[in-house]
This record gives structure tokens, C-alpha cells and sequence, in this order.
């Protein structure tokens, strides 16, 4: 383990793959700045200039962009009151209200350090937990992983607010998409007669289509709902108070560990991610709290369980990418996209075929959240005045990278209209409300899912063995939990809403 | 009255497609001897899923409580003037991946930041050209050099 690690650490302490994390770091920081770019997009524009490098340095840009944008989210949660990413909506409740008192910059700090602290307690659980579950999944057999994969899609749907049916859709769309063209078997599937459709859709236009459009196109439908008060006069003049920092930071220990645990766990569970692990870490401090009242006015707990949280959130995600192949969110499906670009396959064997690798992974995220301290203490009142930029131009310049980073992926024109045919049914999914996450994991787990699935069936053709085998039937009865758990939820939401509406006639 | 609400537009046009695909589906080969199942299996399952869970929803849509009903759907004109500028960017989208391999990369680039800023940011102030100008400028061309220069990869 120190071997690899100590031969990965040198790789990534090169200058060039240094300056690749702190330019990573600072697009994901950027990017997790301006409201409604999301974590995600930051990583979706960011992958194309990854294609000509090596995994290493295509992993430590990546990574950089990761611990970035988990961090990046605090300065417009701090300074514009406005969550710069989902996953830190949390973060305005307290950061805004210290910043409004006339204390941006302890705000900024005490947040930035709670951010690092997560990143750091995370990197450690991965390190710890990737291998054992590794090693664990090792004697998965392929009616294991066929049934992981569709207890994955059913939970990720399942979560899928209120929508279960349409979450379940969604998956299967996703895995069918990966049906078309040529198959392991060097069978035509789909391909209606036209030769460009032969060799399938590429993966990562197809990922870009789907959730860049529908997103993009979003953001500017609320520009058009709600007309924002345009010209916000914003105070980008902020001083960072060290020692009242430390002082705040020496009395959040626990406080801290609570909420980067939460975060590494709520990340390593599929379906879920920064969102869900910020409200759950503010919800539990406030729970701890001796002072629950002060939450919500300005106090340093609140800031502290919101931004530990997210940032742990980056290495927990990554112990089900790396350990079963499986992606637990959207930013990680992608990411698992890059890697497989790069001819490594995620899952069990990367620990033993790639440990360099790996390593790279672990020690891109430790400096990663070393860079990421040192940008957001220099240069945030330049990312508070970044973040102000308008939806119009964000648009079409992130579009036209769109375009060019399908593009490079294989010098070939037909994948801008793959992206560009995937933005418009992604586009309409999203107006019908179909969920897009199962969409793209189903994408990404598509061949695998096949894949699995028939090796198991050339084993051994009857379909009973997945129930036969004892590891096999708890997933796919976890899978069908999720799925009935998931309609008692949206009963009991349906139930709330009703008794609410109720209420309000009467 | 029967409408036309977005999860029956959804279940149709959903419905169709797994016909359509379901049709398809003939063309692919049989399995060989030595497979138990051949390669259109798995699509087979996929579509069949596909269709059942659409058919859930379309009978939902008739059984929903009144919270679903949706809101008064706007007329198609309305529609298309409330969303003009999407449907315009889409459209510019789908000009510039036309235009890429017949004027080049740079040419189609400038065209396309020119028009869809001009078309988001309005053409009302001499401010805001010069900002459109600056962003589409700069923009077409430090992601040429990068990528020609610094990734090696030739745009067309």
C-alpha cells in the first residue's frame, strides 16, 4: 500500500500535474460558484482537454475540479446568499446571515476549513474502506453484479423525488441506449439501416446532451420566470480574520468529524450525494447542538456541518466507483466515463491492476484540498466577482465547449449531433419531468449490466441461479425493497400534500 | 375532455419509439447454437420494461387525484413565444454543428457566440456588443490554441 502510494505521490507531485490540479481546483471552484453550473457541469466541461493526456494527469485535472467545486459553492452561498451548487444550499442559511453581520470573511474561513477538514477525513475513509470492500466484492461472481447493478438503478430512481416510475424509465432508457450498434457478439442492433449508427453512441456525448442542455436550458427558463435583479451590488472586499477562524475551528472537533463522516458515507451510497449530505450533516448538528436556536442566524455549527459535509462527500463517492464499477452520483458516473476514456475500467481489479493509479487518486484529492485552501484564501474576492456572471453568456460559451469536447473525442462531427440530438430528447425528458440520473447511470452501466448478465446466463442458462445464490437474491431484494419503500415515500408525500392542500381551502 | 398532458405525451411518444424499436428488433441475427440467449434479448427485456412502465403512466393520468391535474396548458403560439429564445438556441445549435465542417471551426464558432450572446444579452446597447464581441473573440480563440497547441487535437 505505501509503495504504490508513495510511487503515485511522486507521479502527481510533478510540475506539470500540479498545475493541472490547481487549474482543476480553480474551473471547479469557479464553477461551483455560479449559481446554476453545478458541480457536474464543471466536470463535463473540464473532461474534453483531459482526452490527450495520461490517465494520471487526466485523473489529477479531474480530481481538482472535484475538490473544487464541492468547496466552490460557499462563496456565492456567503456573499450573494444564492447556493452556488445544491450542496450547499445548507451553507447560505448560516454563511449569509455571519456575512450580512459585516463577517464575510469569517464566513469564508471557517467554511473553507471545514471544507478541507472533509476532504481530508474523506480521502481517509476511501483509503480505508475502498480496498476492504474491494477485496470483499472480489468473490462477486457475475449474478452478483448483475443484481448490484440493478439494485443501483432501482435506488437511484427510487430516490428520484416523488417519481418512481418515471425514475425506473429513465434507467431503462439509459441502459437501452447502450444497446445500439455493434455487440460483444458482432451483432447489429438498432442500427435502422444507417452505417453511422454501426459503432453505438460514445458514451460521453451522450451523458453532455442529456444533462448539459436540459440544465443549461433550465437555467435560462428561471432567468425568464423570475427576471433577477439585475446589477446586484455586491461587496467583493473581504478580509479573512485567521485567528478568530482558528478559535471558531478549535471548538467545532466534534462537530467537524460528525459531519465528514456524514458526508463520506451519504457519498458512498448510491443515489445520493452533496445535496442530500448537506441537509442531513445541518439537520444532525442542529440535533447535537446545545444551542439548536442559533442555527439558521449565523453560527459557525451550521457552516461547519454544511461544507464538512459536501467537500467529504468527493472522497466517499469514490469508494463504490473505484471498489464495484458502480457510480453513486451524477459527477461520479462521469468521471467513471473519463476513466473507462482512459482504458481503465473501474471496479474491484483497478486496486490490484492500477494501484498507481488509485494512488494517484488519493493523493490528487490530498493536494487537491491543500491547493483549494490556498485559492479560496488568495483569490476569493475574485470568485465572488466570477460568480456574478450573467446566465446569458454562460449559455452559449458553455454550449460551444460542449460541442468542441464531443468533437475531440474521436475528430469526429457525427458526435456534436449525437450531443446535439441527446440535448433535445434530454431537453424534453426533463419538461415531461423524467428524472435524468438514472438516465445517465443507466448509460454508464449499460454494457456492463449486459455484459454480466449473459456471462452469467452462458454459466449457467437458467435464471433461478440469481436466486439460488445467497449474495445475488439480497440484492435483488434490496432492489425490490427500494422500489416498495419508494412508493410508501410518495404515498406519504401525496398523503402531506393532500392534507396540505386540504388545509389551505379550508 | 381528453387532453393532451405532458405524462400522456411522455407514455405515447414512448409507447411508439418501443413499437418502433420493438419492430427493429427482428433484424437482429438469431443465436447461435452454443448461445442460450441470443443478442436481442436484452433490448427485448429493455423495451418491454420500457413499455410497461409507460403504460403505468398513462393510466395513471386517468386515475390521478385532481392535485395532478396539470395546469392549463398554454396554446401552441403562446407556447413558442414564451420559449422562443430556447427554440432559437437550439436552433443556432443545430446551424453551428452544420456549419463546423463547411466553414471551419473558427468561422462557424465566432458565428455561432455572436448570435446566440446577441440573441440572449440583446443588441440594445453599445455595452453589450462589446462585451458579446470580447467573450466570442476571446473565447473561439484561446480554445483553438489550447486545443491545437497545448492537446494536440486539430479542430476542422
Amino acid at each position: 500500500m505505501a509503495d504504490f502510494f508513495l510511487q503515485a505521490l511522486s507521479l502527481v507531485s510533478s510540475p506539470s500535474v500540479l498545475l493541472l490540479i490547481l487549474i482543476g481546483v480553480l474551473f471547479g471552484i469557479v464553477g461551483g460558484s455560479i449559481p446554476g453550473f453545478t458541480v457536474t457541469m464543471a466536470i463535463l466541461v473540464v473532461f474534453p482537454f483531459t482526452f490527450a493526456m495520461d490517465p494520471v494527469s487526466g485523473v489529477a485535472l479531474m480530481v481538482g475540479v472535484f475538490v473544487g467545486g464541492y468547496s466552490g459553492g460557499i462563496v456565492s452561498g456567503v456573499m450573494l446568499g444564492i447556493p452556488g451548487t445544491p450542496s450547499s444550499i445548507t451553507t447560505v442559511y448560516d454563511g449569509y446571515p455571519m456575512a450580512q453581520r459585516g463577517e464575510p470573511g469569517r464566513a469564508l474561513g471557517i467554511g473553507v476549513a471545514a471544507s478541507f477538514i472533509g476532504t481530508l477525513i474523506s480521502v481517509a475513509v476511501l483509503v480505508y474502506f475502498g480496498p476492504l470492500i474491494a477485496h470483499f466484492s472480489m468473490q462477486f461472481r457475475p449474478w452478483e453484479i448483475t443484481a448490484l447493478i440493478l439494485f443501483a438503478l432501482t435506488l437511484v430512481a427510487g430516490l428520484s423525488q416523488g417519481a418512481l416510475l418515471k425514475g425506473l424509465l429513465a434507467a431503462a432508457l439509459g441502459l437501452l441506449i447502450t444497446t445500439v450498434g455493434y455487440d460483444r457478439n458482432s451483432n447489429l442492433r438498432f442500427d435502422f439501416g444507417f452505417p453511422f449508427l454501426d459503432a453505438g453512441f460514445e458514451m460521453l456525448p451522450v451523458m453532455i446532451g442529456i444533462f448539459a442542455f436540459s440544465q443549461l436550458m433550465g437555467n435560462l427558463e428561471d432567468l425568464r420566470d423570475e427576471s433577477r435583479v439585475a446589477g446586484q451590488k455586491v461587496d467583493t472586499n473581504v478580509s479573512i480574520p485567521y485567528r478568530r477562524i482558528a478559535q471558531d475551528m478549535a471548538g467545532q472537533k466534534v462537530n467537524t468529524l460528525r459531519s465528514s463522516l456524514i458526508g463520506s458515507l451519504v457519498g458512498a451510497l448510491p443515489g445520493t450525494g452533496g445535496t442530500v449530505a448537506n441537509f442531513v450533516s445541518y439537520d444532525q448538528a442542529k440535533k447535537f447542538s446545545r444551542h439548536p436556536e442559533r442555527f439558521g442566524t449565523g453560527t459557525p455549527d451550521g457552516i461547519v456541518a454544511s461544507e464538512a459535509s459536501n467537500s467529504a462527500v468527493a472522497g466517499g463517492a469514490f469508494v463504490p466507483t473505484l471498489a464495484l464499477g458502480i457510480p453513486g452520483d451524477l459527477p461520479m458516473a462521469i468521471m467513471m466515463g473519463v476513466l473507462i476514456l482512459h482504458g481503465i475500467t473501474p471496479g474491484p481489479l483497478m486496486f490490484e491492476q492500477n494501484p498507481v493509479l488509485v494512488g494517484a487518486i488519493y493523493a490528487s484529492l490530498l493536494i487537491g484540498a491543500v491547493i483549494m485552501v490556498l485559492c479560496q484564501l488568495f483569490l476569493v474576492r475574485w470568485f465572488a466577482k466570477i460568480s456574478l456572471i450573467p446566465q446569458q453568456i454562460l449559455v452559449p460559451v458553455v454550449l460551444m465547449l460542449c460541442a468542441i469536447g464531443s468533437y475531440a473525442l474521436n475528430n469526429n462531427l457525427f458526435d456534436v449531433w449525437v450531443l446535439f440530438g441527446f440535448g433535445v430528447v434530454g431537453y424534453l425528458l426533463w419538461k415531461a419531468r423524467v428524472p435524468l440520473t438514472p438516465l445517465i447511470l443507466g448509460v454508464v452501466l449499460g454494457n456492463n449490466l449486459e455484459r454480466q448478465l449473459f456471462r452469467a446466463l452462458e454459466l449457467d442458462s437458467s435464471w433461478l441461479t440469481f436466486l439460488t445464490r445467497p449474495l445475488s437474491a439480497l440484492f435483488l431484494a434490496l432492489a425490490l425493497a427500494s422500489v416498495i419503500f419508494s412508493l410508501y415515500q410518495n404515498r406519504k408525500i401525496e398523503r402531506h400534500r393532500r392534507e396540505a392542500a386540504a388545509s389551505h381551502d379550508a | 375532455m381528453l387532453t393532451l398532458t405532458k405524462d400522456r405525451a411522455l407514455a405515447l411518444a414512448m409507447l411508439l419509439i418501443t413499437g418502433i424499436m420493438l419492430v427493429e428488433t427482428r433484424n437482429i441475427p438469431e443465436p447461435t447454437s452454443w448461445q442460450p440467449y441470443g443478442s436481442a434479448l436484452f433490448p427485448r427485456i429493455l423495451l418491454a420494461v420500457v413499455a410497461l412502465l409507460s403504460l403505468l403512466i398513462l393510466v395513471r393520468t386517468f386515475f390521478g387525484s385532481p392535485n395532478h391535474s396539470p395546469a392549463p396548458r398554454h396554446a401552441w403560439r403562446e407556447w413558442i413565444i414564451q420559449n422562443r429564445s430556447i427554440l432559437a438556441l437550439f436552433g443556432a445549435f443545430g446551424l453551428y454543428a452544420a456549419l463546423l465542417p463547411i466553414i471551419g471551426y473558427i468561422a462557424a464558432t465566432l458565428t455561432f457566440l455572436l448570435a446566440s450572446l446577441a440573441l440572449l444579452m440583446g443588441v440594445d446597447t453599445k455595452r453589450k456588443w462589446l462585451i458579446n464581441l470580447a467573450v466570442s473573440v476571446t473565447l473561439t480563440f484561446s480554445v483553438y490554441v489550447i486545443f491545437r497547441f497545448g492537446l494536440n487535437v486539430w479542430l476542422p
